[in-house]
């Protein structure tokens, strides 16, 4: 039980739940509320050192930040 | 050892001004003391020659993110 | 990293994660992304991993300025 992995798991429940309700019930608030638990689940992989994972993971999340931020993007236009 | 006492305070002061400030504006200033502090903690944390290039680096992306999000929110308002 | 020092850092992490569920306004859960970002950087420098401290440092701006993008999207609209 080392204090990264308390934390983590702390940084990722809150980040759970403002990604599943998130306040102004908009896209962008939810996209940016899912940053949260990505930052919680890096400090558990922290915690185990898995540091080719980590990277892996961190280099995934961008990726995926980019492609949601053109989805919405295509659904706010269409709008 | 008391240096970075001083400066993880400095921190948590910046955090809670800047999360109880209302104006958006005003609470960039404080995010920017925060960041500095972080910055000076990571070099007092570890005795290891890549610390520095470390600070450096998240200096540098902190700095980044802050202006942009100034940029941004100052922009949109005058164009709004 | 002794007990107060972590007890600090993990108040920074804690105060922005809570932060950016509460606030309103997109710009300020973007500051409190950040905030908990500053707060999360210390402990992965404590356990070691400064290179991994570095890519991370400059990947999670450039995410954040992706998601700004869409924030001045939307300002215009309105």
């Amino acid at each position: 039980m080392t204090p990264e992995f308390i934390l983590g798991c702390i940084i990722l429940i809150i980040g759970v739940i403002a990604a599943a309700f998130p306040r102004p019930k908009t896209y962008l608030s939810r996209l940016i509320s899912l940053e949260i638990p990505g930052l919680g689940l890096l400090l558990i992989m922290i915690a185990y050192d898995e540091m080719l994972a980590l990277l892996t993971f961190v280099a995934v999340t961008a990726i995926s930040t980019f492609v949601l931020v053109r989805v919405i993007e295509r659904k706010e236009a269409a709008q | 050892m008391i240096a970075l006492y001083i400066v993880a305070v400095i921190a948590v002061f910046a955090v809670c001004r800047a999360s109880i400030e209302k104006n958006t504006g005003r609470k960039l200033p404080y995010v920017n003391v925060m960041n500095f502090a972080i910055a000076g903690a990571i070099v007092l944390l570890l005795d290891h020659p890549l610390s520095l290039v470390a600070a450096a680096a998240y200096f540098v992306g902190s700095t980044l993110e802050a202006n942009a999000i100034a940029s941004t929110y100052a922009g949109g308002v005058r164009r709004g | 990293m002794d007990d107060p020092l972590v007890v600090l850092f993990a108040a920074v992490a804690i105060i922005g994660a809570v932060s950016a569920h509460l606030q309103h306004d997109r710009f300020n859960k973007l500051i409190a992304v950040g905030i908990t970002f500053g707060g999360i950087v210390p402990f992965i420098v404590d356990r070691g991993y400064l290179d991994v401290a570095i890519a991370i440092s400059l990947i999670i701006p450039i995410t954040t300025i992706i998601m700004l993008l869409i924030c001045r999207r939307e300002t215009c609209d309105t």
